[in-house]
């Protein structure tokens, strides 16, 4: 009989994917981490606090980044996507391309000098479009692997111009315009595809006034906000650079739209009333929620705690964004009705939208070669009894790729693909 | 002229948040003033009273615990235990004749660069207008 | 101050990063004057190949015995550097890194200040690793068995998954069967799929698997050890006598109490949960009025088959009433909506024109699949009305149910009501917490090590809790919770290896310690225990991870850190403040 390989491949590097990755590589399986940006951590570390005991998510992930960094066992590729998978179960043969980043990953020392002469200036992605970056760049200061990309959409020398600037400010050689984009073949045993989510594009629900009206924001940008290491340092200021007095936050945002109910959003909601009050302990807040939904042992007890700093809770039927004279209001109809709709003047909106399949998940589904359910989520091998199986053996899902959850949750079906993975001898 | 004085303050920084906070204050060049030497130590409860204490009879201006905010601690709850010894710490180094003001305890998170280069510049402000440590004389005697 | 040492310090200029703000030339100077220093070099990036190499060299050329490197912060070379040591020949704790970059180079601007200030961090940490002492990676057998606490849906899952050919599982049940509520099931949400066969199968791969050893009838009564090596009692009045054709010898054994001593690596508690009492609330008129049903009850009716009155006759109108419990226990259960929702299509099913009334305060339908499921039961014509402060009465067997709806708050009348309790921990959840070590929340559930990260380990290595003992949860998530338990034993407990343990643990010294046990409570980790007969403190270096806190706590000197001892730490202190 043929021997099984034992490597394992991860694709995604967020929180699911990095625990994952550990847990095999301590149990001296060989791992290949396949990561689509330049960075490792996920979604979570563009989080400055994680609900419910308000954690600093950087200080929570770090350790585990840089374990997952040292280990040698774990062979990660940052730029990279799968683009096909061949064979079977403990057999599998699968195609990386990865992009050149431009840096060798070797020769930096993280010093940044590259970033000042560079000439581009484009709005920074991670943060939302809130702040600008260079074309060679790292999404956020504390980033890991805390090496630079080069974007080459953006970058004047892949444009045809001889600029090299950033390799002129570098003393350690590190830049490399050379380098050239890669298609590794793996062999593994088994796959857990850990890609993660992306929320629903608030501007699909054209009511709440997001990319119409200046300082409604997203649950994302907030949070970019809000962070010590995002655009503004964590200052939550409006966009003409005043300080909110008042915040509307606006759950459920996609949930009719979607068809289902995220599960997260009302926790983050919650937590962002933490956020404000933290920094502008005299601001006004309005949470307009549908049914909350804080399910567990230890949520409602943040909801209580969260009463307690003063926000009003209002449960809606219908609600609308408008601006009107410059001033931001909110017309709604509570639940229970009232005679007549009411209204609410505020200088900042936040909309928490649904958590969705990732933008990727389409073609890597096709790739992997498993189905997904109506909603474009991974569907799993049975629902209730193993639901980080899919219905090809060896190969699994953990975190939101399957549907929409907390990092718990996430991080328990990692470490249950893990189970299921070594249980396999 | 006189030079200014410059306060000299050890640092007593936890290794998962705080010290990583003043690594990312570096990474991200925040200019603090140079009058603090961080003693890395793996949680803030290990910063024991004694270390303390010998700090200042060894002529410290000041001294600074950091560790991970409340709730934070990578060894579940290192900090609470850090925040109790250092009330009491207060007391008896007001015994000593110092300013209790001298011994200061922050968080600082790992993604608070900045808020790292808040602490040290404020506290080597705040020593500036208290002064050299009394008690250096006395013990380099 | 230690004997003498050959000491070499090492300047790394980081290209321009640290050689730009610090006069890397008066650096070397006034170390080169030190008295103690043997070699001081500079080299323009260390942590290259070419920087590695000639540490090394210099290092053995020199036969050095004690290394600072002055570089960046040691979260990114310290391990690259003591690699280097260690290949060079020494111990690779006699070395210490000191961050020149990010915490003098970088943030300070005056570069004479910078060059001060690098300049005392050399020599603290040249004063500080003369300190130093040689340590050594540990390591020790571990007991890959695993005993499982507990015979229900996530019990049974876990032991499935890390019983294999060269580790056992030893499955202790408290009563006679294994299976656990899920066996009371009809169907399980949302999908209404039986749920027999799923339980039957999963007891039947247990019962055949030869490496789950199953005690049924059976508690734990000791757990003693640590990771790796636990030895627990169990107590079992099981009788294996089930297939034994007569009756007169399942009663004999049945009276036979034995005494079992299992040696175990981990061990897994997945006790499950019990229902909120709804007696405890006299307003929903359990216990005194016939026709009030608890969950559990309801579903061992539809089970069985008829869903009848107590009269006998089938019912009218059924109100199933959601958050029984939920302001007492403090928390949202995430199933009770759920499973109240599967009701409505038990019921729907079998007695179509009954009408079905739920009573909820807030619909809590997380997760893709759910609010389908919702929708669904609502098109079967099933009245939602959103309702608070509720009280039953009843006169001549008519059932009233008073509520402050928001909507519609006119009395509901019924013949049946389903009271959809909150779950709690189960009753002697307390008992195992004691045993085990391990801590319980305030509301009475079992607290993983980290509620993100870790979320079924236990601040006790090797002790992991698993489906609704850590929470309630439902099936799909306790089955995940299982795998995960799994999961973790399996890439830590791996037959034939060892487990390497922390290096820079904690240590009491016999000779200074007053017994006092100060720090026994401030360990989170219980990795510290007292021996009864000298009177002292000791630390088991399997569960320590380092923290120091006993050493933060100890009255009498006698707790130290490795590597990060008083005196290392006070000498540090007072080389920087000279």
């Amino acid at each position: 009989m043929k021997e099984k390989n034992g490597n394992v491949l991860i694709i995604g590097a967020g929180v699911a994917g990095m625990e994952a990755s550990l847990l095999l590589a301590n149990s001296d399986k060989k791992v290949y981490l396949v990561e689509r940006t330049s960075y490792i951590g996920g979604n979570v570390i563009k989080f400055e606090k994680v609900f419910s005991n308000m954690e600093c998510a950087t200080c929570m992930l770090a350790p585990k980044q840089q374990e997952l960094l040292a280990n040698e066992n774990i062979e990660l590729l940052t730029l990279a996507e799968v683009i096909d998978v061949k064979g079977s179960a403990g057999d599998f043969t699968v195609k990386v391309r990865k992009k050149a980043r431009y840096v060798d990953l070797q020769n930096c020392i993280g010093c940044s000098a590259c970033f000042e002469p560079c000439p581009v200036s484009v709005k920074n992605e991670f943060e939302e479009g809130l702040s600008e970056r260079k074309a060679i760049y790292v999404p956020c200061p504390g980033a890991l692997p805390n090496v630079p990309a080069i974007d080459t959409e953006n970058c004047v020398r892949f444009k045809g111009k001889d600029c090299q600037l950033c390799k002129e400010a570098c003393m350690f050689e590190a830049i490399d315009f050379d380098q050239k984009d890669e298609e590794l073949k793996l062999k593994v045993g088994a796959i857990i595809v850990a890609t993660g989510f992306s929320t629903f594009d608030s501007k699909k629900t054209p009511h709440l006034g997001y990319g119409k009206l200046a300082d409604v924001y997203t649950a994302f940008e907030f949070e970019r906000m809000f962070a010590s290491n995002g655009p503004t340092e964590g200052e939550i200021k409006l966009r003409n650079g005043e300080t909110p007095k008042s915040a509307v936050i606006i759950h459920c945002v996609g949930r009719e739209e979607k068809g289902y109910c995220s599960g997260v959003c009302c926790m983050y909601s919650l937590k962002f009333t933490h956020y404000l009050k933290e920094k502008l302990p005299e601001i006004k807040i309005a949470e307009f929620y549908s049914d909350l939904c804080i399910p567990g042992k230890s949520y409602q007890k943040f909801y209580e705690k969260t009463k307690t700093m003063g926000p009003e809770i209002i449960r809606f039927n219908e609600i609308e964004v408008v601006r009107t004279n410059g001033q931001l209001t909110v017309n709604y109809k509570p639940d229970p009705l009232t005679p007549k709709p009411q209204t609410l003047n505020t200088d900042m909106v936040i909309l928490a939208p649904a958590i969705e399949p990732d933008g990727n998940a389409n073609k890597l589904a096709e790739v992997v070669g498993i189905p997904q359910d109506e909603y474009g989520f991974f569907a799993e091998g049975h629902p209730e009894i193993d639901s980080v199986a899919t219905q090809k053996e060896g190969i699994f899902i953990a975190g939101c790729v399957q549907g929409p959850k907390d990092i718990q949750d996430s991080v328990a079906q990692s470490e249950a693909a893990v189970g299921k993975i070594l249980s396999l001898r | 002229m006189e030079k200014e004085f410059t306060p000299k303050i050890v640092g007593f920084l936890c290794n998962w948040c705080s010290y990583a906070g003043a690594d990312l204050a570096g990474t991200s060049k925040l200019k603090m003033p140079p009058s603090l030497a961080v003693i890395r130590v793996m949680c803030s409860s290990r910063v024991d009273p004694v270390l303390v204490l010998r700090a200042f009879l060894r002529g410290a201006d000041g001294v600074l615990i950091a560790g991970c905010h409340p709730g934070d601690c990578h060894y579940e709850k290192g900090n609470y235990y850090a925040r109790r010894r250092f009330a009491l710490l207060k007391s008896v180094v007001e015994t000593l004749e110092l300013d209790s003001e001298r011994l200061q305890l922050s968080w600082v998170s790992a993604s608070e660069g900045p808020r790292f280069q808040q602490v040290v510049t404020e506290f080597t402000e705040k020593l500036k207008k208290l002064g050299p440590n009394p008690m250096q004389e006395k013990t380099s005697m | 101050m230690p004997m003498e040492e050959k000491i070499g310090v090492y300047v790394c200029e980081c290209g321009p990063n640290i050689a730009d703000k610090v006069d890397i030339d008066k650096v070397v100077e006034t170390i080169s004057s030190l008295p103690s220093v043997n070699v001081v070099e500079r080299h323009k990036l260390l942590c290259s190949e070419d920087g590695k190499k000639f540490l090394k060299e210099s290092i053995q050329k020199n036969e050095l015995t004690r290394i600072v490197v002055a570089a960046c912060s040691p979260k990114q070379h310290e391990v690259t550097f003591m690699k280097v040591c260690e290949s060079a020949g020494i111990n690779p704790y006699f070395f210490q890194l000191t961050n020149i970059r990010e915490q003098c180079a970088w943030i300070i601007d005056d570069k004479e200040e910078a060059t001060e200030r690098t300049i005392r961090y050399i020599r603290a940490a040249i004063r500080r690793v003369l300190y130093h002492k040689a340590l050594e990676k540990k390591e020790i057998e571990a007991n890959p068995d695993v005993l499982v606490i507990g015979g229900g849906i996530a019990g049974l899952s876990a032991s499935l998954l890390l019983a294999s050919g060269d580790r056992k599982v030893y499955l202790i049940e408290k009563t006679k069967v294994v299976g656990g509520k899920v066996r009371e099931f009809a169907k399980l949400f949302p999908r209404m799929e039986p749920c027999s066969d799923i339980i039957s199968q999963k007891i039947k791969e247990v019962e055949n698997n030869k490496n789950i050893e199953v005690h049924t009838d059976s508690e734990v009564s000791e757990v003693l050890g640590f990771l790796g090596n636990f030895v627990a009692k169990v107590n079992t009045s099981e009788n294996k006598a089930i297939e034994q054709p007569s009756k007169q010898a399942i009663k004999e054994k049945g009276l036979e109490n034995k005494e079992l001593e299992l040696k175990v690596g981990a061990v897994v508690v997945a006790t499950g949960f019990d229902m909120f009492d709804p007696k405890q609330l006299p307003q929903y008129g359990y216990g005194k009025y016939d026709n009030v049903y608890t969950a559990l009850e309801f579903e061992k009716m539809n089970a069985e088959g008829k869903i009848l009155l107590k009269s006998g006759k089938p019912p009218k109108q059924i109100a199933i009433i959601h958050c029984v419990g939920r302001e007492k226990v403090g928390y949202c259960s995430r199933v009770c909506c759920m499973y109240s929702l599967k009701f409505a299509n038990y019921i729907k099913s079998k007695l179509p024109n009954v009408k079905v009334s739920h009573l909820y305060t807030d619909l809590t339908v997380p997760g893709k699949t759910y609010q389908k499921f919702y929708e669904q039961t609502k098109e079967k014509d099933v009245e939602f009305i959103r309702a608070q402060d509720i009280e039953i009465t009843e006169s001549n067997g008519q059932l009233t149910i008073n509520h402050k709806g928001t909507h519609n708050p006119k009395p509901l009348n019924a013949d049946m009501v389903i009271l959809s309790s909150a779950i709690t921990p189960s009753s002697d959840a307390h008992k195992l917490a004691e045993m085990l070590n391990i801590s319980q929340g305030d509301n009475g559930f079992f607290v993983e090590e980290h509620p993100k990260l870790a979320p079924v380990s236990t601040s006790m290595e090797g002790i992991f809790i698993t489906g609704c003992a850590q929470g309630p949860k439902n099936i799909s998530d306790s089955i995940v919770q299982a795998q995960a338990v799994a999961g973790k034993i399996l890439s830590s407990i791996i037959p034939g290896k060892k487990l390497e343990l922390e290096v820079k643990t904690s240590e009491i010294s016999e000779a200074l310690c007053i017994g006092c046990q100060t720090c026994l409570t401030v360990c989170s980790y219980g990795a510290i225990y007292f021996d009864e007969i000298k009177r002292v403190c000791v630390v088991n270096e399997v569960l320590c991870r380092g923290c120091g806190n006993c050493v933060g706590s100890c009255p009498s000197g006698a707790a130290s850190s490795k590597h990060f001892t008083t005196t290392q730490l006070h000498q540090e202190v007072v080389e920087a403040l000279r």
